[in-house]
């Protein structure tokens, strides 16, 4: 294929869903009405742990428009169970109240007032029981447990094996060694050993889990729902009410964000039994604090230890960490595995001893969230490196790119070869946050790396519909989240189809409509997703050359598209035009398809990932040390994407993950006392503001092209945020020679550190 | 989504109070509504009726009270942007104008008001710390008169006022400090609402003024702790250190008044911070304001600017 | 009751409960779903729309505080096809992703252009205190609006 330039991929068009977001025509779930659709509320459990007696909705179902009242009891017509690990899950507590938040009743009625009413008339006997709030307290001998036994899901071919150790809170485990890393640390000259914390924390998307749910009277049911993966929740209600696959629509239009919330099946169960319950179409619309009630980020405790040879070199690391999973397993499972597998991070090292546990804990479910288990471990890790750096007396940006995995170098085996040059994304960071120069004297400067694998093996499937005025349609399930991807995969198509951005049209995602893609997560729906649309365009386009070059009577080589028609040296055939000659009338049109499916290969994890995501982040900061609080004042992210399809999108999206990532390393944390979460709404619950932003605060993309996406392309979107907390504990530590442990930096805690380390002095 | 109310709009303080008395529990007073409507819709408050006082006569205005001797006189139904925006407040009390400028965001700005925010008796109010240094009374009406009230007697604790059911809080008034004084408001902390927030107020004689030396000597100084204990307080121990001191001699006198206003404040641990850090931030704040102030004393304006921390 | 609105500059005539709350009657009523709900507790700025040019919360508003007053919601910004400058930048530097506080961002940045016509990057920030954003890490947000304002001029 010759080097023609690209004309829409990697320009920094504006997106294709603007206008209709900043008039206000976009359309969210909750913006939805269908004709005599009925409100639903829930009814959750004040304790966090507790027998669930009797559940009386006697008095709620008799209210006059009150649809349908249901208790877990009640549903006995259809699996109460879901869960993308272990079907662990009830669509309403069945004898037991496991977390406080979970759904123990709901109600569907004429509007909003009488649900919120018949909620009050509805009698609950709760017998409360010892809840275990913390990893602590959940480990400990004899603690109570969260679950008794619980059956795998059965999905996915990464969580096929899942290993729970019975009589414990311990639902998952996973480990991986090479060489002896034990041996190798024994008898290393320079070992660094710390243990770290990081909170728990939600994703305040602000648009809250809604669903619209209806079936029809042939038993279909269509459902509009705020989802990341369409395709998961058709699976799960499928299982559930044991209908066919073909006969569960679910249809996406814009969501207000996701980070991960919104990934697996969530509120979509309740809806669709409160639906089938009521005989009517239910609405289900969370508030921000029941998103606090249904899925946060899994808090971990990490232990890592690493040895070093004098001259620097990465020989061993020994990482031990425990996450805690909520109540419910959701994709805490393959959020403990798959981070765990990064746990060594961008680096090579022979010697690796990796043990990771997944607990419940009978809080609110932890699930998937930007970064995926990686935050948790490159927080201790890259922490840990600096530490090392200081004992080895070597600048930390030298000792990291010593020790970095070479681009093509092996990370594991039968798993993808780094794809990437991780040493320029660290030069890029290096000169843009001005290392090698002096900071001035009130500020200190940090870095830190990422690594993060994309979950494999997994599918995505695309269709390219060319219509016979030459306008093109793409049928693809990627949910647009805000992330842009309507608009990415619209300029996929227009690249390979030589038309302008305008004449794509980006289908919303319809089950019924758009063919399967596995989830819209995991950084992955550019390179896989894109691949797919890519694939399905190419072969729109070769069924027009072919057409071309059968009716112009020229060779396949000298055709080229361009401007909407197939070119060739003397004539020009455009689309509409290809399509009539080919179809013989007006009509018609032609379908291309595109199937990525890598399939299982023999990497740890069941399959090798598309791409790696590797990025690195340098912060500089300030601190008031008199009251602790810490300013970033520059925050550098450099991430490595092979191409950017879209650079303006992928600046935002970077932008928005490195102040996301300052949530937690400054400001958020749920906090739980006595059973109870504390600061489970927006009053108390901090999440950065405007003004919490970086005054300086610099996106930097490496493209060379090597990604096995579309044009080069490999994902991003997670690798902003993951360098955040370690890069600023970094810089907090050169500036003051403190070092923290735990998330976030509130202004006491770094007060305290400080103070300790004047008393030390 | 809120349970069904009547909704009264007495155009007279006499007709509210007469309202309340006769509604007693079912009815609550509503003006801006930015904390009662949000009580309703979490439940907590199920008032059937309520009692709308921003048609009340005077409620609205500002101006000046000169049966108290020039006293600034703010009806309970003026907004937060009112105060703001208030020529006259800018010209007799700008520090007034400039804190509620800060108070929570513009849209409870536009619609909260000064006699909700002093009836609610939230413990993170910035207005009724600053209220504390200008003298501040409040005017309650009620079926059987009038009466005045010092804030401080007023605000007893948390969401806890001398307000009897059939009353209503009718205005606030305000005590403006002489010409000839500096101040200084700095609130701080990392959440939504404040931490703490520290008023300083130091009257000056034999000031230097601008080009001048640091002359000067305070003859008379307020300091109000606020929004980190159940009620905002003055520090009386912290004012009588500070009066008489030379202003040269501030940065001493500063650390003593911190001490005093840190030994005063009774907070407590919660997700605001623990009890100790809290503490020695007030003092930290103490010093930071009166610094202020006395960089405002010699007609400089001092740019420093702490993370966290609001300066007016 | 029936009170007397002028939304987005058409005089409406419109039946209400004291109870309901202006976004509900927004929303639900006139079906201008540009604003939305998300925290419900004042703090977001979602639900952002103009009374008199002000910024309120409808969430947590009276609809017959509207009463005799005009209303702005997003979907008035533009004139016709013609995109407000706001709107325009929001578009042309990407100040857009998921979409859910940008109506409340566009009107909380028109109430401030219309006091302040020259604001600095620090009076944007003290304007937009109250307006969150989970998505775009407000730096395009913040220059989208000092580029509006800087056309406007």
């Amino acid at each position: 294929m010759s080097a023609r330039p690209l004309r829409v991929v990697g320009h920094p068009v504006p997106r294709v869903d603007a206008i209709e977001k900043v008039t206000g025509r976009a359309r969210y779930v909750t913006d939805l009405t269908l004709p005599g659709m009925a409100h639903a509320r829930v009814l959750r459990s004040p304790y966090a742990h507790a027998r669930v007696r009797r559940v009386d909705v006697t008095r709620a179902r008799a209210r006059a428009g009150v649809f349908a009242a249901l208790a877990g009891g009640d549903l006995t017509w259809c699996d109460p169970y879901y869960g993308p690990a272990y079907r662990d899950r009830p669509v309403l507590a069945i004898d037991v109240a496991r977390y406080e938040g979970e759904p123990v009743a709901a109600v569907a009625a004429v509007d909003e007032a009488t649900a919120e009413e018949a909620l009050e008339l509805i009698d609950v006997d709760y017998e409360p029981l010892t809840a275990v709030m913390s990893l602590d307290e959940a480990l400990a001998p004899g603690a109570t447990l969260v679950h008794a036994g619980q059956p795998p899901a059965g999905h996915f071919a990464d969580l096929s094996t899942l290993r729970p150790r019975p009589g414990t809170n311990i639902c998952h485990q996973w480990s991986f060694a090479r060489g002896d890393a034990a041996a190798e640390l024994a008898g290393a000259p320079v070992v660094v050993e710390d243990a770290y914390r990081f909170p728990s924390v939600q994703h305040v998307a602000l648009e809250p889990h809604a669903v619209v749910a209806a079936w029809d009277e042939t038993g279909a049911l269509t459902l509009w729902a705020s989802t990341q993966n369409p395709y998961s929740v058709r699976v799960e209600l499928a299982k559930m009410f044991d209908v066919p696959l073909a006969r569960i629509r679910v249809v996406v239009p814009h969501l207000g964000g996701g980070f991960g919330s919104k990934t697996y099946a969530k509120l979509e169960p309740l809806a669709a039994t409160l639906a089938r319950a009521a005989g009517r179409p239910v609405r289900l619309a969370a508030s921000i604090p029941e998103a606090f009630q249904t899925v946060r980020r899994c808090a971990a405790r990490v232990a890592v230890r690493a040895g070093f040879r004098r001259d620097g070199t990465l020989v061993a690391v020994e990482c031990e960490s425990d996450y805690d999973v909520g109540a419910y397993a959701d994709i805490g499972p393959r959020v403990v595995q798959k981070g765990t597998y990064t746990a060594t991070g961008p680096y090579r090292v022979p010697h690796v001893k990796l043990d990771a546990r997944a607990v419940y804990t009978n809080t609110t479910p932890g699930g998937a969230f930007r970064g995926f288990g990686v935050p948790q471990l490159a927080w201790a890790l890259e922490s840990l490196f600096d530490g090392a750096a200081d004992r080895l007396g070597r600048d930390p940006i030298d000792l990291r790119r010593q020790n970095f995995l070479a681009h093509g170098e092996e990370f594991a085996p039968g798993d993808t070869p780094i794809d990437g040059k991780l040493e320029e994304s660290l030069g890029r960071a290096a000169e843009a946050i001005g290392w090698t120069q002096m900071p001035a004297a009130d500020r200190g400067r940090g870095v830190a790396a990422m690594l993060k694998a994309s979950v494999a093996p997994s599918v995505s499937e695309a269709i390219v519909r060319l219509h016979a005025d030459g306008s093109v349609s793409v049928l693809a399930s990627a949910v647009e989240m805000g992330q842009g991807t309507r608009t990415v995969l619209a300029q996929i198509a227009a690249e390979v189809l030589g038309v302008p951005l305008a004449q794509v049209t980006v289908v919303q995602p319809d089950t019924a409509v758009t063919p399967y893609d596995q989830t819209t997560s995991s950084s992955r729906s550019t390179a896989m997703t894109g691949r797919a649309v890519q694939v399905a365009a190419e072969d729109v386009r070769d069924q027009l050359l072919a057409i071309a070059a059968q009716s112009l009577g020229v060779a396949l080589r000298e055709l080229a598209l361009a401007d909407g028609a197939v070119v060739a040296p003397s004539r020009r055939l455009t689309y509409a035009e290809a399509l009539a000659l080919k179809f013989g009338m007006s009509g018609g049109e032609l379908i291309g398809r595109g199937v990525i499916a890598p399939g299982r290969t023999a990497a740890p994890l069941g399959g090798s990932t598309p791409f790696w995501e590797m990025a690195v982040g340098a912060a500089e900061v300030s601190v008031d040390e008199e009251t602790g609080a810490l300013r970033v004042e520059r925050y550098v992210s450099v991430a490595d994407v092979g191409r950017a399809i879209n650079p303006l999108l992928l600046e935002g999206q970077d932008e928005g993950g490195v102040v996301q990532g300052l949530g937690h390393t400054l400001l958020e944390e749920m906090l739980y006392a006595d059973g109870h979460l504390l600061n489970g709404t927006l009053l108390v619950y901090r999440v950065p503001r405007a003004d919490d932003a970086p005054g300086d605060l610099e996106c930097h993309f490496v493209e060379n092209a090597d990604g096995s996406g579309p044009f080069g392309a490999k994902g991003a979107g997670e690798g902003s945020l993951i360098p955040v907390s370690p890069a600023v504990a970094n810089a907090l530590a050169r500036l003051t020679g403190v070092r923290l442990r735990e998330l976030p930096l509130t202004p006491e805690r770094v007060w305290r550190a400080l103070r300790s380390r004047s008393a030390r002095a | 989504m809120l349970r069904p109310f009547t909704l009264h709009r007495p155009e007279t303080a006499e007709e509210a109070c007469a309202l309340l008395a006769g509604l007693g529990e079912d009815a609550a007073v509503y003006a801006g509504g930015t904390e009662l409507l949000l009580l309703m819709k979490l439940g907590l408050l199920r008032p059937r009726h309520l009692v709308d006082v921003k048609r009340v006569r005077g409620f609205g205005e500002i101006g000046l009270a000169p049966e108290h001797g020039a006293r600034l006189r703010l009806g309970a139904a003026v907004t937060h942007r009112a105060v703001e925006q208030s020529v006259l407040i800018k010209a007799r009390c700008p520090l007034v104008s400039s804190v509620a400028r800060h108070v929570a965001n513009v849209r409870v700005r536009n619609v909260g008001t000064v006699g909700g925010n002093l009836a609610f008796a939230d413990p993170h109010s910035d207005l009724a710390t600053l209220f504390l240094t200008l003298d501040a009374t409040v005017e309650l009406v009620s079926p059987r008169g009038r009466r005045e009230l010092p804030l401080g007697e007023f605000v007893r604790g948390p969401w806890e006022t001398s307000r009897a059911p059939d009353e209503v809080l009718g205005s606030v008034a305000l005590t403006p400090w002489p010409a000839d004084t500096a101040a200084a408001y700095v609130k701080f902390g990392a959440h939504e609402r404040p931490t703490l927030a520290v008023a300083t107020a130091l009257r000056l004689d034999g000031l230097a003024g601008a080009g001048g030396g640091v002359g000067g000597r305070i003859v008379d100084a307020r300091v109000a702790v606020g929004c980190v204990g159940p009620t905002p307080i003055r520090v009386a121990q912290a004012e009588a250190r500070l009066r008489g001191a030379a202003l040269a001699d501030l940065e001493d006198v500063a650390r003593a008044a911190s001490e005093s206003a840190a030994g005063g404040v009774d907070p407590a641990d919660d997700l605001y911070g623990s009890a100790d850090y809290k503490r020695e931030m007030v003092a930290v704040f103490v010093r930071r304001a009166l610094r202020i102030a006395a960089a405002r004393a010699r007609g400089a304006e001092p740019a420093a600017r702490f993370p966290y921390a609001v300066v007016a | 009751m029936t009170i007397h609105v002028v939304v987005n500059g058409r005089p409406r005539d419109l039946e209400v409960v004291p109870h309901a709350l202006l976004l509900d009657v927004l929303r639900d009523a006139l079906d201008l779903k540009g604003a939305k709900r998300s925290c419900d507790t004042q703090v977001c700025g979602a639900c952002t729309v103009l009374v008199d040019g002000l910024a309120v919360s409808a969430c947590t508003y009276l609809a017959v505080e509207a009463a005799g007053r005009s209303v702005l919601t997003v979907e008035g910004l533009a004139e016709g096809d013609s995109l407000h400058p706001l709107q325009r930048a929001f578009v042309e530097t990407g100040a857009v992703q998921c979409g859910f506080c940008t109506s409340g961002m566009l009107l909380t940045a028109r109430a401030m252009l219309a006091e302040n016509t020259k604001p600095t990057r620090d009076d944007v920030l003290h304007y937009l205190r109250g307006s969150l954003c989970r998505c775009t890490g407000y730096r395009k947000i913040v220059d989208a609006v000092l580029a509006a304002a800087e056309a406007a001029r």
